[in-house]
């Protein structure tokens, strides 16, 4: 730590206006800092690194803990960004030239490489050449071939055979069949209200309104009505190696169905946390921010280092209590497990977390594929505590079961709890 | 106006002593912040642990200022007539009764839509307040849904809001406003870019130390010591771990205020555990805070002192 009277190296010295800060170094300087930034991953926009100078500006520029401080204030704006800022602020008003190692250090590139064409897997698709014709066969066959393969029995079929089961051609095809499957779940009447025939409250604007229109009179009174709104969604779901074939496709399936709520014929955005869980907790938030599913699909796979690992539940679940418990909103967060139960954890400690999140939420579910087996008993150690704790066991192994599932959680919703 | 003389705040020490004389102990870098939100005219969001002083800061703020400190409290289904106006109906509705036939309909209607009938909420009274201004603070935006996060970015962008019967409102004096947030959603990114950020963390020993010596000044200087050590121990590692929530300013502010009712000259294990409801408000933290974690604790707290 430098003493407070230290000054900042490309700084200089005094600057006691507004216009000096923009025509001299410092403005360039920043420009630099805060491209490091964004390269760091560190979002900042031109209209925050245009508040900088203005900030300086009111700071005496001889302070550096001072100019971090404000320098922070305005270009922070998540928690997790402060500890990037702080050593990148350090590095670059010590030596620029120290920062760029440090950046290079964060972001391992091969010098010289270049960078993979970024395409996303349905991009490719559609931009990739059209196969060369073998002499021998004539196009028109092919074509006939292709069509063959996605005839109603086919797609029947394909409905009820197993995840696990699939050929890599078929589980392509299936990856994108499940992209179409709705998942509607039961709404909820929410807080916010609306103009409606029904409802407690008067909707005093409304009548009175009506009443001008009646010289005064009030002929009816308008009512509020309570909107629906659906219920918070939390996905956890199991990327163990048991798990592989069914990760991929239900992650696919959850994308693409809970991207949006229809609700009383509004399309509302939904609000669902997503997280991968192996032998460690992987939040896919940011994965899920994506609209694209291959997008998404493609980010998650970066993100998870635990894909196709061990199973510890119990864990995971005490990770998500520590540092995502503020996720679950109130008590009404609708939560699906997807795992096969085959956990390597101590279930004992299983148990305990179960109970926790259960108290902390409306209806936890669990996705079981391993309920294809005929007379499958969950008898596993973990499995059978799932089995004790959860509010219900869903199959997931096909895509007629998916198609059945909204309606089977709302069934389940309808019950009381154990 | 004949405001009361209030010491000019020209620089972030001035702002430090000014807060600290109204019973804020802020350190240098949150000082810097609300400093510059004060001089860039910037919302500032504060995020941070429950109980790190966010609301507090706000109120002491207000009496620095001389403002006047509008909350406005979050939740959700906030919707825009109870956070900014509504018309008083019911008044309006007797009005019409009684002018029934004995005025023509234009004078009824500017009667009826008359700013005596309209329900000012924080949001419209924080447009209106006199100089110098008031001091808004909308707590706890997370727990609003995002439409309302939609409404209160234009907010937030003009200070102003239309009222379609009466006309534009726009701030006479431009309120200082802070935003809090406990995280429990991300917020978007129109609304950080609007505003200011920082992030409120745990006090240091020191200021902890100062804010107890300040709050609780019957308290022996012995204990308060041992107190804020004891507790600056719970929320770090490895200790911090055991629980699900680490005890907040405000429960060791309490905890010292229990501790002296009770008498107590020095902290030992067993006062602890007695105590304990008062750090812990949850079933699972206070079971695992028994004896012997407790003692460890101490030893701990006694060992960094």
């Amino acid at each position: 730590m430098l003493p407070p009277s230290a000054p900042l190296q490309p700084a200089p010295q005094r600057v006691p206006q507004l216009g000096d800060a923009r025509s001299g170094k410092l403005a360039g300087n920043l420009a630099a800092f805060g491209r490091a930034l964004r390269r760091a991953g560190v979002p900042v926009d031109a209209a925050r690194l245009a508040l900088a100078p203005q900030a300086l500006g009111c700071v005496d520029l001889g302070r550096r803990d001072d100019v971090c401080a404000a320098l922070e204030a305005v270009l922070v704006s998540r928690a997790q960004d402060r500890a990037v800022f702080r050593e990148l602020f350090d590095a670059f008003f010590r030596d620029p030239e120290l920062a760029r190692k440090l950046l290079a250090r964060m972001l391992p590139r091969a010098p010289g490489a270049a960078p993979a064409p970024r395409q996303r897997p349905g991009v490719r698709e559609a931009l990739a050449p059209p196969r060369a014709h073998t002499p021998g066969q004539a196009a028109p066959e092919q074509a006939m071939e292709l069509d063959a393969a996605m005839t109603a029995s086919a797609r029947e079929r394909l409905r009820t055979a197993d995840f696990n089961q699939l050929s890599a051609s078929e589980y392509r095809l299936v990856e994108r069949l499940v992209r179409d499957i709705p998942l509607p779940l039961p709404t909820v009447p929410g807080r916010r209200a609306r103009a409606g025939s029904r409802g407690a409250r008067i909707h005093w604007a409304h009548t009175l309104h009506a009443a001008a229109r009646h010289g005064g009179d009030v002929v009816a009174l308008e009512r509020l009505q309570r909107r629906r709104q659906s219920l918070p969604l939390l996905v956890l779901v199991d990327v163990s190696g048991s798990m592989e074939r069914y990760a991929r496709l239900l992650l696919a399936f959850v994308h693409a169905a809970t991207a949006h709520v229809q609700v009383n014929g509004l399309r509302l955005a939904l609000r669902r946390d997503v997280f991968a869980f192996g032998t460690h907790l992987t939040d896919l938030g940011p994965a899920f921010a994506l609209a694209d599913t291959d997008a998404m699909l493609c980010s998650a796979s970066q993100r998870i280092a635990d894909f196709a690992g061990g199973t510890r539940l119990g864990s995971s679940l005490e990770q998500l209590r520590r540092q995502h418990a503020r996720r679950l909103v109130g008590r009404r967060t609708l939560v699906l497990i997807v795992t096969d139960g085959l956990d390597t954890g101590e279930p004992a400690a299983l148990a305990q977390e179960l109970a926790w999140l259960k108290r902390h939420t409306r209806r936890l579910l669990w996705l079981n594929p391993l309920l294809r087996f005929e007379g499958y008993t969950p008898s596993a150690r973990g499995a059978a505590v799932l089995h004790r704790m959860a509010d219900g066991m869903l199959a997931v192994h096909n895509l007629s079961r998916l198609e059945e599932l909204a309606g089977a959680i709302a069934a389940l919703l309808k019950t009381t709890r154990r | 106006m004949n405001a009361p003389e209030r010491p000019a705040l020209d620089s972030i020490d001035a702002l430090i002593h000014a807060l600290q004389r109204e019973g804020y102990f802020a350190d240098r870098r949150l000082a810097t912040a609300v400093f510059l939100a004060l001089r860039l005219q910037r919302p500032l969001l504060l995020e941070g642990e429950p109980g790190v002083g966010k609301t507090e800061l706000a109120k002491a703020l207000a009496r620095v200022l001389g403002r006047s400190l509008l909350r406005l409290q979050c939740f959700d289904g906030l919707e825009q007539r109870e956070a900014l106006y509504e018309w008083n109906y019911a008044a309006q509705l007797l009005h019409l009764r009684a002018a029934e036939g004995t005025a023509p309909a234009s004078m009824l209607e500017q009667d009826v839509y008359h700013p005596r009938y309209l329900v000012r909420r924080p949001l419209l009274q924080a447009l209106e307040a006199p100089t110098p201004g008031a001091l808004l603070l909308i707590d706890e935006v997370d727990r609003a849904d995002e439409p309302f996060e939609a409404f209160l970015l234009e907010y937030l962008g003009e200070y102003q809001v239309s009222i379609p019967e009466l006309g534009t409102i726009r701030a006479s004096v431009p309120p200082v406003t802070l935003l809090t947030s406990n995280r429990t959603r991300d917020l978007s990114d129109a609304i950080k870019r609007r505003c200011l950020y920082h992030w409120l963390d745990y006090p240091e020993r020191e200021r902890e130390l100062a804010i107890v010596h300040a709050l609780v000044p019957e308290a022996p200087r012995q204990l308060a010591a041992q107190v804020t050590a004891f507790v600056q121990q719970l929320r770090s590692a490895p200790y911090g771990g055991s629980f699900q929530r680490a005890p907040g300013i405000a429960e060791t502010v309490e905890w010292a205020r229990a501790l002296v009712a009770l008498d107590t000259v020095q902290l030992d294990p067993e006062v602890v555990v007695d105590t304990a409801g008062i750090l812990f408000k949850q079933r699972d933290d206070l079971a695992a805070l028994d004896g012997r974690l407790a003692a460890q604790v101490l030893q701990a707290a006694q060992a960094a002192a």
